[in-house]
Formats: structure tokens, sequence, C-alpha cells
């Protein structure tokens, strides 16, 4: 089996556009949980969600514009990034042996609104000319693909919240069983439209707007948790056969070293802690690791009622006694749920932390919730010496579970 | 105007395309318009002169090769449509 190098790192998020941006203002604790502005956000009982602050013009013509979502918008745009990160990877590809895998749980969700706009509120018969490119599902990884003339297998996983976990631990594979030398692995989403905002609303599992600061809404772990917010944006990684960035001398932020992947069956929405604790040993098995040497994990930690004790719990049954002196993060309360892009902006905060040797904090975490009595750093960031090994959760309605675990260089 | 100089226009200000290149007899493929650009164009063109064309665009492409080809195509819609203003 081949060593998997993570050596690039690209990030459009709520909190900036840049994976030092971003990370920076996790340790800070700044959220970018806001208001909302839009044409019909005033009919949204709670007009709230974490937005990137991106404009696409200023990374596309008009011409190729008219061709992007904004969910693509933010693939392309991180893919590039991560690209420049991982400094000379495209020198002496093999691009039959590159490929891409995107998770995306909504994908062109924008496109969808605007059409239906178009065709029931403004009675219109005609859409616009490339809605069906624009909102197909694989869009944002086709993009990628064609950008960069990667001909090996180009894959768009959907599984909810977490796609994008998925996207990555399958690229991982393809990489260590010697199919593919390099991948482009991640996800984008852009769900803050009228539709899909309502959508949600109507599950009734968002949160309400904390009436002194619209910004500390998302409380994950914490006892006046109200559900969970909806953020946007994109995080692509380069993932490469760790013997080719040694030989190219690549600096390696990480090594992908464990993935877990199991199915609750029990429920459509309803998350499971037998199933999340089965993904988490599954993925400690995978990267030959012990449930000790793991020194964070970047919890799912969405902020609703029905996730967080039932993950509280899994953490329990996979570290035992442990669990209770592991620092485990929600940063979700800071850049909201990014659905299917979640996993993999979370690893990418874990991958960072690692790098830095400091965890981001779970913010808002005032009034403890005796169900959930781990250890969810919320004094703010926290140094940790010598993190070898980080964890990532993902688990996601349809009852697809993924962690991911991630090794230093 | 003319239905040449409008639908010049219309290509210059919608699809970018520098309006010194778009005289009459300037080929539609050295102008970068491919199957699926012509499908955009076709869209913007209903929209500017109230005409539908049902063409697809692979009988398009086949059909016009010019700008010219394309302004005498528009004029046969407007014709076929028993007017040549543009809608209000």
């Amino acid at each position: 089996m081949k060593r998997v190098a993570v050596t690039g790192i690209g990030v459009i998020s709520p909190l900036g556009n840049d994976s030092a941006t971003f990370f920076a203002a996790l340790l800070a604790g700044r959220s970018a949980i806001a208001r909302l502005e839009g044409r019909f956000h005033e009919r949204l009982a709670c007009p709230i969600g974490a937005a990137a602050t991106f404009d696409g013009t200023r990374h596309f013509d008009a011409a190729k514009l008219r061709m992007l979502d904004r969910v693509s918008q933010f693939a392309l745009a991180a893919a590039a990034q991560a690209i420049a990160d991982a400094q000379g990877v495209l020198e002496g590809i093999d691009h039959s042996r590159a490929g891409v895998f995107v998770g995306t749980g909504m994908g062109g969700a924008q496109s969808v609104d605007d059409g239906y706009h178009a065709l029931y509120a403004e009675a219109s018969d005609r859409l616009k000319p490339f809605t069906v490119l624009l909102s197909m599902t694989n869009a944002p990884g086709a993009w990628i693909g064609l950008e960069h003339g990667f001909t090996g297998a180009n894959l768009t996983y959907s599984t909810a919240c977490s796609s994008s976990a998925v996207a990555i631990g399958e690229a991982a594979r393809r990489i260590a069983h010697g199919e593919a030398d390099v991948m482009i692995a991640g996800g984008a989403e852009a769900p803050l439209n009228f539709g899909t905002l309502k959508a949600w609303e109507a599950l009734r599992t968002l949160a309400s707007e904390d009436p002194l600061d619209a910004s500390a809404s998302c409380k994950p772990f914490a006892k006046d948790r109200s559900g969970l917010v909806l953020g946007e944006g994109a995080a692509m990684f380069v993932l490469e056969d760790r013997d080719r960035a040694t030989a190219r001398g690549a600096r390696v932020h990480a090594e992908i070293a464990g993935y877990g992947l199991t199915t609750d069956a029990a429920h459509i929405t309803r998350p499971s802690a037998h199933g999340q604790a089965s993904a988490m040993r599954l993925a400690l098995e995978d990267a030959h690791l012990a449930p000790q040497d793991i020194g964070y994990v970047n919890a799912h930690g969405t902020g609703t009622a029905a996730n967080d004790g039932v993950e509280t719990t899994a953490i329990k049954g996979v570290f035992g006694k442990r669990a209770y002196a592991l620092p485990v993060s929600s940063t979700k309360s800071m850049h909201g749920h990014l659905l299917g892009a979640a996993g993999a902006l979370e690893l990418a905060a874990a991958i960072l932390a690692m790098g830095r040797g400091v965890v981001p904090p779970t913010a808002h975490l005032k009034v403890r919730d005796p169900e959930c009595d781990l250890d969810y750093v919320s004094e703010g960031a926290r140094p940790v010496a010598a993190l070898g090994a980080v964890m990532s959760s993902s688990f996601a309605f349809g009852g697809t579970n993924a962690v991911l675990i991630a090794r230093g260089p | 105007m003319s239905t040449l100089e409008r639908l010049a226009a219309l290509l210059s200000k919608e699809f970018a395309i520098d309006p010194a290149r778009l005289g009459p007899a300037a080929r539609l493929e050295d102008l970068d318009i491919d199957s699926l650009r012509m499908i955009e164009i076709a869209f913007a063109v209903e929209d500017a002169f109230g005409v539908k064309i049902t063409d697809e665009p692979s009988q398009l492409m086949a059909r016009l090769k010019t700008v010219g080809d394309f302004a005498s195509y528009v004029d046969g819609l407007l014709a076929a449509a028993g007017t040549s203003k543009a809608p209000p």
C-alpha cells in the first residue's frame, strides 16, 4: 500500500479565502455567522447563515461565469489554490493517473432555485441556456478535471453531510492502492439560496438567532444549542503518492492515514452512536493507530439536539476514559455547516491544527449540558504539544458516517 | 439600425467580441463561436429580436458561416413573424 501525502490545501470559506486566514479566524474564535441579505430573506423564520465573501468576477471572465454555479466557482477557486500550494505538483504529471473526487450535497442549488423562480414566479417559458450544466451535481468536479486536464477517475460523491469526507477517503484509497499518483479531493457547497434555506427551515433543524449576538447562534455541545446554521464554501486538497511527493521534494502538510466508513441503516435522520463509533474504529484500524494516538478530534458537532449527545456517546465508546482528556471541538460554531463541503473544510482545520500545534475552540459553549461532558476546548484556542495524529468526523442524513485520520508528516 | 448592426452590437456587448471583428464577412468559427456558445447566442437573439429560433445549434452551425449569414437568418425570422421591429 502506498502512503498518501497532503501536499496542497485550498480554502474558500465564510472565514476567509485562504487556509491561513481561515485558520487564524478559527484560533481567534471569530464567527462568520450573521444576518443574510437576499431578496426573499425576510420570509425566512431565521435569516442567518455563514456566507463566504467571494466575488466570482474576480476569478472568472463573464463567458466562463455564465457556465458556473456558485458551487463550481468555489470548487475551482479552492482547487487552484490547493494546486498552487502543492508547488510544482503538475510538473511531469501523468494526466491519466490524476483524478478528481468531489463531495457536494446539493450541487448547483442556486441555479435550480433561479430556474424555478423564472418558471413559476416570473412565468417565463424559458430557462437560461446552461441551466443543466450549471446545476448538474458533478459540475464542480468536472470543471476541475477540465481545467487541469486530469483524465483519470472523476467522481462526485453525494452523501449529504459526509460527502466530502467520503470523497477524500475514497481518493486516498485510489492512491494507496496504486491506481493514481495525484488526486484533487474535497468538497464544495453553496446552499444559501432562498429555496434551500426554506427546505432546511421546514426540517426544523436550523438554529434560532441568538437574541444578543447573531454570530453566536450555533452552539455545539451547549445546553442552549438550538440547531445548525448553514454555511457555504469549498475546501480542496492535493493528495499525492508519498513517494512522488518525496522524490520532488514537496512540502507535506500531513498524510491521510485512516478512513472509516459505515452506514447506520437505522433512521433517515436520527444519528446512531453505534454507527458513528464504528466509523471511528474503522478509521483507527485503517491508520494502524490506537485511540491514545489521536491528539485532537474535529467533531461533526452540528449544534443540533440530535447529534451532539449521540456523538459524545460515540467518542466515549471509542476512546474510553481517555475521551475526557481528548480535545474535541466543533468549528461549525464559527464557519457554520457546509453540508457536503463540511468534512473537507474541517479536515483542513484539523491538519492545520496539527501543523501549528494549536487546536481551535468550540465557540459559544457557555452553558454546559450534562449529556455533553467532554473537553470541547470551550475556553479558546489551545496549544497542544506533540499532535501526532488528528481525527475529523462527518455524519450524514441517510446514515453515512465517514471518519478521516491525518498523521503528521 | 440594421439587423446586422443590431446583431453585431449584441455579440459585442453580451459576448465580449471586439466590434472591429464583427463585419458581415467575419466567420463565426474565427470568433470562437462553437455549438455551446451558439446556444447562448440563440437565446440572446430570441430576447433581443423577439423571435423564436427552432433550429438546433448544430443546424445553425452548419447553415450559418458568417455574421452576415446570421443577420440574414434573423431577417428571415423577422419577416416570417411579420414584423421587423424590436419588441417593446
